[in-house]
């Protein structure tokens, strides 16, 4: 498996962290986990890695964390904030433009 | 590589490569859990607990690399950290004068409030008398001191705050240094100046030195603080 993602895809981890806190509080080893399960391994971050990428993003307010207690394991868990949800939705709409766009292109190469 | 080997390596690298204490608090206590979540997924797999920790330890990477990886993160997270030589090599020339300015005036202020009331008949009457005269320039000198040293500070305070490495912190530091040792601020009868000596005739005057020494120094005593904090972690770490 790939450690390191192509240079193209520079703000899609933003995307897809932002796009799976929308559904719920996750921690960065689910993070880590969903990222690579849900691109079915195409897409990974490096292990540990993920922390200082979301504490950016916490400093960006774009996600808040607190320390939460489950199963006697206590775990820093980040959640998407009222400004992250705004930047999600920029992100969603930028990343589906450029998606169409190659689409077609790539389309068009093969008719 | 037991438990505390592998944290504590971390923890040492992040400290030598001048890591934030908060951030690596932070970061070393997230990569614990990390390394913790992946031995338990490697145990529910089927494998003893040493394999388990061996895996985690091999999906995690090597601890210094790993460090070394954080830490370009954790510069890479912030705008300071992002544009450094902005920040450390362009910004203090361009913002020493204006910080040293508005500090000025703050202390300014504050010294005319507290020692004339705002009473500018006082305060020529006190600059016309030689022993007053000679007390405000002292007032002023520290004014002037204590502007040099807050804005070295506030720059020494960035560089640790963005993690950048110690040469930048003192780059920022000698253009303090430079600029203290030709701004001026003076009291004379019916006069204040206060600005640049443009003169490059002749050596500064002594109190310029001295001034121009200050932001040199507060740099040496953080560099000291953060040698003495990687010593005092490679203590801990062979202790």
């Amino acid at each position: 498996m790939k450690k390191t993602n192509p240079s193209f895809l520079n703000g899609v981890p933003e995307l897809l962290v932002l796009r799976l806190l929308s559904g719920r509080e996750m921690y960065g080893y689910q993070i880590v986990e969903a990222i690579r399960t849900q691109t079915r391994e195409a897409l990974s971050f490096g292990e540990g890695c993920i922390y200082p990428y979301l504490h950016y993003l916490e400093a960006e307010k774009q996600v808040s964390s607190r320390r939460r207690d489950v199963d006697g394991r206590s775990r820093n868990y980040y959640k998407l904030t009222a400004r992250g949800r705004k930047r999600l939705d920029e992100l969603t709409c930028e990343w589906n433009r450029v998606t169409t766009g190659v689409s077609l292109l790539m389309e068009g190469q093969h008719a | 590589m037991p438990d505390t080997d592998f944290i504590e390596q971390l923890r040492g690298r992040l400290v030598e490569l001048g890591c934030p204490k908060a951030h690596v608090r932070r970061l070393v206590r997230e990569v614990a859990e990390h390394r913790e979540d992946l031995k338990q997924a490697a145990v529910l797999e089927g494998l003893s607990g040493a394999d388990a920790e061996s895996q985690a330890n091999a999906q995690l990477g090597d601890p210094i690399a790993l460090a070394e990886h954080l830490m370009v993160a954790v510069r890479r997270s912030s705008w300071l950290g992002r544009h450094f030589v902005v920040t450390f090599s362009l910004l203090p020339l361009l913002a020493f004068p204006v910080l040293w300015l508005l500090l000025m005036i703050i202390e300014l202020s504050l010294g005319f409030a507290l020692g004339f009331g705002w009473d500018y008949k006082k305060l020529h009457v006190a600059a016309i008398n030689p022993v007053a005269n000679h007390h405000i320039n002292i007032a002023l000198r520290s004014m002037d001191y204590a502007a040099i040293t807050l804005v070295a500070l506030l720059f020494c305070w960035l560089a640790r705050r963005s993690a950048v490495s110690a040469k930048w912190m003192v780059t920022s530091c000698a253009i303090c240094s430079f600029y203290a040792l030709v701004t001026y601020g003076r009291v004379e009868p019916h006069s204040f100046t206060m600005g640049f000596i443009t003169s490059t005739a002749g050596i500064p005057p002594i109190h310029q030195c001295i001034k121009a020494t200050i932001p040199l120094l507060i740099a040496g005593v953080f560099y000291v603080f953060q040698r003495r904090a990687k010593h005092e972690l490679r203590r801990n770490a062979t202790a």
